[in-house]
């Protein structure tokens, strides 16, 4: 979608819905968010609903960031760990590499 | 003509071309594809895992065909292409130099023995020199000074290379034309001539034999339950079979539990064998001697047991399994003790097993000598005359451990075994020295008597008295049980030379005989849920040999039933008359039947369990061999991190490989 044609008050009500659908779980809309209207925030002229826009975009970003971390550190200790783990690791699993522990 | 008439014709023109073109494919020129590949599998129990392991894509080693033990250094340190595909001669496949490649095992792709023709001159063993060390009657709890071998070393030859565990494939192969292809091979490419070193191209090999199991049983019991995985596979499956067992009267098999005033002897033997690669295991020694001896002294009995029975009852039993644990009879004083066999362990008055026995008339008078002075005075528990001496590893153990039950078990050795060969490869006919002179035809070596048959008839005769005095019959009639020395040749010769005979196709029903091969019988124990080839053969064999023809039928099958409970009846398709090839099939009645031969821990859901046997094996998907010529690293672009194989046959081809 061409952000160009759209006017400002529509631009600030896909920000909020973006920011907003992004607390249900999901730090995609959020990743989108960010990289979307970051241009629309921080490098255009100044207008009216900018300074909402930039807010949200901002929170977006912080809630990204957390969740990147969350699960890189999840991930990285169950890769690592989930052998020594055993009946644990297995149950954990969707599939177990077979031959390997 | 118009338009489309001519186009049509000119394609048909053009097709009629194109009849004469064939198609090569790419991958055969590539590929040799090895014909008889026998891999070394991985086991798992408790505790351990053991076998060989190979990458899920294969491992490719270059070749290097090992002169010495000091050519290691070539493998291990010295040679610039790793990593390499040791090819052993099999004098070469100890444990010394096994050991050194496991220890190197990054630079080592895998190893492919080459087994010989004949038997090596030197024993080898590659079982454990104590074998079923846990699982016997010696516990640290009861009598730890004879514990672990600390008295008797029973297997000095044994290296214990079948219970490591290796992260490389082992292959084993025949010397054949395939061997010869691939000596050829690294003496044209690898061969370091002169000091200088060997270029690429190189001649490599890759084997595949990816293991799916992994760590021990009860991680891959768990990883066989998993409900929630979106592909649920099995990976593992525990080791079982079947127990053959009979008695000379016969024992009502629906009424479980004690027999009020049953007093049975229980004649013991192992059916099977197991060797350092999977589905070889001839066991002549180690397992067939024994059992055919047990066979013919059933035979011998029958006619003794049936005109003048003896007091007590005589329960033959064959175990499957023993070598792992002794899952067999472990299984059998299980169902013992839960009430869920046809006799009770209070109801067995002493137990008679007969182990490795002798196959050279010079031990079998020694033998002969020894058992008679043991057979009078059999209500002790006579371990060996002076018994500072442990029990040998056998199934009379697992009984022991249940009850303190008397009981004999022969053996051909006084302390370690004689076996060179025990649990190996080389354990096979020509070990036991089965020679039948040339020029005969298979139907005149089955019914030729050799002098190793002489000899175990002599064993069997000897083993049929002592169980018809330990059973309580009168010494005046022990002059006419005689083993019959034309019956164990024949047994002999179908399980150690070739099972594909006449004698015992006429024993089975016409649905097993595509069981019958022309090799000797394997008798590994495996997985199977349905009884394995041997232990159907022996069922066969002992109903036959026990057992009395009920009808002379039309009928495909067993129709005159009566009493089931006591009696189990075979039908088997006998012998073809001399007029006609149709075979005229009869039904068997006999007291031979089979009973589970699975460890207890599987049903009790113990995999940790020290008690039981926790044996189990793993599945895997395809097991093969090939080689081809690989060029060098850098010449590779690392798609899918295989080397670019390139073409090891000449000729050029446009199609593309299939």
């Amino acid at each position: 979608m061409n952000l160009e044609r759209v006017p400002n008050e529509e631009k600030l009500t896909l920000c909020r819905k973006y920011y907003l659908g992004g607390y249900a779980f999901l730090p995609f809309l959020w990743l989108v968010n960010v990289v979307w209207f970051f241009k629309e925030a921080f490098m255009k002229p100044v207008y009216t609903e900018q300074l909402q826009i930039k807010k949200y975009v901002k929170r977006s970003a912080l809630g990204l960031l957390l969740w990147v971390t969350v699960l890189t550190t999840w991930i990285t200790i169950f890769q690592r760990f989930r052998a020594e783990w055993g009946e644990v690791g297995d149950y954990l699993s969707f599939t177990i590499p077979l031959g390997i522990p | 003509m118009d338009l489309l008439s001519s186009k049509w014709l000119v394609n048909l023109l053009v097709c009629c071309l194109f009849v004469g073109v064939g198609c090569n494919s790419v991958e055969k020129k590539i590929y040799v594809n090895l014909n008889y590949t026998v891999p070394c599998v991985r086991l798992l129990n408790a505790t351990h895992q053991i076998g060989c392991q190979s990458h899920l894509s294969g491992n490719v080693g270059v070749l290097h065909v090992l002169e010495s033990e000091e050519n290691l250094d070539w493998v291990l340190h010295s040679g610039l292409t790793p990593p390499y595909l040791v090819i052993l001669e099999s004098s070469l496949f100890t444990r010394s130099i096994m050991m050194k490649l496991k220890n190197g095992s990054s630079r080592v792709a895998g190893v492919a023995v080459v087994t010989p023709n004949a038997n090596p001159s030197q024993g080898t063993s590659p079982h454990t020199s104590c074998p079923n060390e846990n699982t016997g009657v010696y516990t640290e709890n009861y009598d730890p000074t004879m514990a672990r071998c600390n008295v008797t070393v029973w297997n000095p030859l044994g290296t214990g290379l079948s219970y490591e565990e290796f992260d490389f494939p082992i292959f084993a192969m025949k010397e054949d034309n395939d061997t010869q292809v691939i000596r050829q091979c690294y003496m044209d490419h690898n061969r370091a001539g002169n000091g200088s070193t060997p270029q690429y191209p190189l001649c490599a090999m890759q084997l595949y034999s990816h293991m799916s199991a992994v760590t021990d049983t009860a991680t891959c019991m768990r990883r066989n339950n998993i409900n929630f995985s979106l592909s649920p596979e099995m990976v593992c499956d525990p080791l079982s079979d079947f127990n053959v067992w009979a008695s000379t009267r016969p024992l009502n098999n629906t009424a479980k539990g004690h027999k009020e005033g049953e007093s049975v002897v229980l004649a013991a033997a192992r059916l099977d064998s197991r060797s350092f690669f999977f589905d070889i295991a001839p066991g002549a020694e180690s397992g067939v001697s024994g059992f055919v001896a047990l066979l013919a002294a059933a035979h011998a009995l029958r006619n003794a047991t049936q005109e003048a029975p003896p007091p007590r009852n005589i329960l033959y039993a064959f175990f499957h399994g023993e070598t792992f644990d002794y899952i067999g009879s472990s299984r059998m004083v299980y169902d013992m003790e839960k009430n869920n066999f046809a006799v009770d362990l209070d109801n067995i008055h002493s137990v008679l097993e007969v182990g490795q026995v002798c196959i050279f008339m010079s031990c079998v008078k020694k033998l002969i000598l020894r058992l008679q002075s043991a057979a009078s005075g059999l209500n002790v528990s006579v371990e060996e005359p002076g018994f500072s001496q442990p029990l040998p590893p056998s199934s009379f153990q697992r009984f022991l451990r249940a009850r303190p039950i008397p009981g004999v078990v022969i053996e051909d050795h006084r302390s370690a075994f004689t076996n060179s060969f025990y649990e190996s490869m080389y354990d096979n006919a020509e070990y036991l020295n089965i020679s039948y002179p040339p020029d005969l035809t298979p139907d005149e070596q089955l019914e030729y008597v050799t002098d190793t048959a002489k000899a175990l008839t002599e064993v069997a005769t000897v083993v049929a008295r002592t169980l018809y005095i330990q059973a309580g019959g009168a010494e005046s009639r022990l002059g006419s049980i005689n083993a019959d020395p034309q019956m164990v040749t024949r047994i002999l010769y179908g399980f150690l030379v070739r099972s594909n005979n006449s004698w015992f196709q006429q024993l089975i029903p016409s649905d097993l005989v595509s069981h019958l091969t022309d090799r000797p019988t394997n008798f590994y124990v495996g997985v199977a849920q349905q009884p394995g080839k041997p232990t159907l053969l022996v069922q066969y064999l002992l109903a036959n040999l026990t057992g009395i023809v009920v009808s002379d039928t039309c009928f495909n099958n067993c129709v005159f039933v009566l009493l089931p409970q006591m009696y189990s009846y075979l039908w088997v398709q006998g012998a073809a008359p001399p007029n006609s090839t149709e075979r005229v099939g009869f039904c068997m009645r006999s007291a031979a039947r089979l009973s589970k031969a699975l460890s207890p821990a599987f049903d009790l859901h113990e995999y940790t369990s020290k008690d039981y046997s926790t044996w189990t094996e793993s599945r895997w998907k395809t097991i093969k061999g090939r080689i081809f010529l690989v060029a060098s690293h850098e010449l590779e672009v690392n798609f899918w991190a295989s080397p670019a194989p390139r073409r090891l046959l000449g000729g050029a081809s446009f199609c593309p490989p299939l």
